[in-house]
């Protein structure tokens, strides 16, 4: 079981590392006919993925969505499988230059950083829906924040009229609509795990720590801000580069809240 | 051999391209007249924009003057030219393995005006169509067409030389593409309603979800609605129409602009910050060019746009040597079929002799000292020299066929075997234009 826990982490290392060799090789114009396979590398390392999580989880006894330590590698996971799904609709395929390398990142950390274990104190009937709706979000900002970054470089390219460069990412207009409608998608997740996320601290009464008071001051403000760009793209027409900017803000945030959370929890603390 | 006389944008003034082009409906008949031509053996007749030819090859009892001459006959009597001599000025003339080169390098857009342009092979496809439909090409003519459209998908699958846009029309095209993608969720609008303005709403209005023509005569812009499908608006109503549309196409002779930055900025807020793509064609400029430095507003000028031309074209020059290269390969593969078909009557002669000579030996044993021999044993002898016939002469066709191929002394080796083998009746090569190719031959050219 162990080993092929082993193989499966091993695969999905290869796929998601050859993926983000070919983005690369992509956005600096070489990887000719061989780009279209960047995508379908992400695409393949989802079910390997998933199939190291179940396995994994199976080994060490720990289930993905109640114990904090998977976080990162379910995180990675879900990121790929909406960038999978998402692709299909929206053809911003170069975000994928992101997602890869950021999965492959979180694959590796989630294996080699800090040793898991059972938490019998942390365990809630709310944990579940707060781990699962909080990484549903992240993925969803972090595929959010890649087509921002996109849309930032490609409006660039386009106002200094370097048009050459212009070529190898998608149109501004599918860049910011992908980017809209992933964060539509990822803000009521991210509302759902705020929300269980206090009630779960009350319950373990964590939320007086400093940290608790930290990371929940951080995940406010992220809904605020994320929440802010959605409502100023409705009523006064903040679109492009200044939802753009909004939308990588949130996302640090985002992550801010995660960094916290793993480190708190490394720590052997809520 | 093959031989193609014509002219073309290189050679002759539009004038007398006009003359001597022929429509789709005028192809049959002038095809009709040059196949009906003794001198030719086969015969294409190619009629574009930029040029008119005719790729034949002679009879071989006429000769290439002859048929070179019938051929500048019927062109002045399509063209309506009295005497041939002033025709005569703008027409190349090109033989053999240059012509052969020619015809494949028309076929891959390297001879084309616009280097590259996916038209041409159109073009030739249906002149070898009409070509085909009034029996003018058979076997050498018609296989060098045939294998014109192969090396012209090579080209363009190899190289890139199709690759960039080339044309102020579809840079606009593209850009617009690449701000929005697809433009059948989106408005174009004309400010203008002149020639350019026509060949940009030929270009972009196809594709997008509505057309509007915006021009300070309000008659002139209904009639071009009127042709293009599209609507006209008042000029008052300019700014209004700033809000609807997606794509601007700004070609009006003003001499200030048309459309301020102010006018964008008002615009930008009512559209609530949705794109806005500006392709200034006009000069003096449309649209003030700050108007670029609105967020989601984007303008491009005839320079911008003439930038990106000229590095399309750029971008399919650096690819000429690989695409040429592709040719002198595909000519020189060509070229080596064609010599192989000298050989072949020879080839075909010695075969029969020997089969004849076994024949007559075979039928004289059997019905002397072999008569006894039952009917499957007979088969069975009459098999086994045929086997035995064949597996001899395999070594000689083959390698009589690989020197002619290779353009060595296969001449000589032919007239050596024809000397040796007394095969009279096949010294003359192979009547051109008759010349079927063995079935191995095909199957190599085609490979």
């Amino acid at each position: 079981m162990s080993q092929l826990a082993n193989v499966l982490f091993a695969m999905t290392a290869v796929a998601y590392f050859a993926a983000s060799l070919l983005f690369v090789a992509e956005l600096v114009g070489r990887a000719g006919s061989w780009a279209r396979w960047a995508p379908r590398l992400v695409a393949l390392g989802v079910p390997l993925h998933a199939g190291h999580i179940v396995v994994w989880s199976l080994v060490l006894h720990v289930c993905p969505v109640e114990g904090i330590h998977f976080a990162l590698n379910v995180a990675a996971m879900l990121v790929c499988f909406a960038y999978a799904v998402a692709r299909l609709r929206y053809r911003v395929d170069v975000v994928g230059a992101f997602v890869a390398p950021q999965a492959l990142a979180f694959l590796l950390a989630s294996r080699f950083v800090g040793e898991v274990s059972d938490q019998p104190h942390l365990r809630s009937v709310l944990l579940p829906f707060h781990v699962a709706s909080s990484l549903l979000g992240i993925a969803l900002f972090t595929l959010a924040f890649a087509a921002a970054v996109a849309y930032l470089l490609q409006d660039n390219r386009l106002k200094h009229k370097k048009l050459e460069r212009a070529e190898r990412l998608p149109p501004v207009d599918a860049l910011d609509r992908a980017e809209h409608r992933f964060l539509v998608a990822g803000f009521p997740l991210l509302t759902v795990g705020i929300l269980t996320g206090t009630i779960w601290a009350r319950e373990i009464e964590a939320g007086g720590a400093v940290t608790g008071i930290v990371r929940a001051g951080l995940a406010y403000a992220c809904w605020a801000l994320i929440g802010g760009v959605l409502l100023l793209r409705a009523a006064a027409g903040w679109r492009g580069r200044r939802a753009a900017v909004g939308t990588i803000l949130g996302f640090g945030l985002a992550m801010l809240v995660l960094v916290v959370y793993l480190v708190r929890s490394l720590g052997g603390h809520a | 051999m093959i031989f193609v006389v014509g002219l073309s944008h290189r050679t002759a003034p539009v004038d007398v391209r006009e003359r001597l082009s022929a429509g789709a409906d005028a192809l049959p008949e002038v095809i009709a007249r040059l196949a009906a031509r003794r001198e030719l053996a086969e015969v294409m007749f190619l009629s574009t924009c930029n040029r008119v030819e005719v790729a034949a090859l002679p009879n071989a009892a006429a000769g290439i003057d002859a048929a070179r001459d019938a051929i500048r006959e019927e062109l002045a009597r399509h063209g309506g030219v009295a005497g041939g001599a002033e025709l005569a000025t703008y027409l190349y003339e090109k033989r053999g393995e240059e012509a052969v080169r020619h015809i494949f390098r028309v076929a891959a857009s390297l001879d084309s005006m616009v280097l590259g342009e996916p038209q041409i092979l159109g073009q030739v496809k249906d002149a070898h169509d009409a070509a085909i439909a009034a029996g003018a090409l058979k076997g050498t003519l018609g296989r060098c067409v045939s294998r014109a459209f192969l090396v012209a998908k090579r080209v363009r699958s190899e190289t890139s030389i199709g690759a960039g846009s080339v044309s102020i029309s579809s840079v606009a095209v593209d850009l617009a593409q690449r701000i929005f993608g697809d433009l059948r969720d989106h408005a174009v609008l004309l400010l203008g309603a002149g020639e350019m303005a026509e060949a940009a709403a030929r270009s972009l209005g196809k594709d997008a979800r509505a057309l509007r023509i915006c021009n300070r005569s309000f008659e002139r812009a209904a009639a071009l609605a009127a042709e293009m499908h599209a609507a006209a608006v008042p000029w008052e109503g300019l700014e209004a129409e700033l809000v609807s549309a997606d794509v601007v196409v700004a070609s009006t002779a003003s001499r200030a602009f048309v459309v301020t930055r102010e006018m964008v900025k008002r615009a930008m807020r009512a559209r609530k910050g949705r794109t806005l793509f500006f392709v200034d064609i006009a000069v003096p400029r449309n649209v003030d060019p700050a108007a670029h430095g609105i967020d989601n507003a984007y303008v491009f000028n005839v320079d911008d746009l003439e930038q990106e031309v000229a590095r399309g074209m750029k971008a399919r020059h650096a690819e000429l040597d690989a695409a040429e290269a592709i040719v002198a390969e595909e000519v020189a593969q060509f070229h080596a079929w064609t010599r192989g078909l000298e050989v072949q009557p020879t080839v075909v002669a010695l075969r029969s002799r020997v089969r004849e000579v076994i024949a007559q030996e075979l039928e004289r044993a059997l019905s002397g000292r072999l008569k006894h021999l039952p009917d499957g044993d007979r088969a069975t002898l009459t098999r086994m020299v045929d086997g035995a016939v064949g597996k001899l002469l395999h070594g000689p066709t083959t390698k009589l066929k690989a020197r002619a191929a290779e353009g060595e002394d296969a001449r000589e080796l032919a007239a050596a075997v024809r000397f040796l083998f007394d095969l009279q009746d096949a010294r003359e090569p192979p009547e051109e234009g008759e010349g079927a190719a063995a079935p191995d031959e095909d199957e190599r050219l085609a490979n």
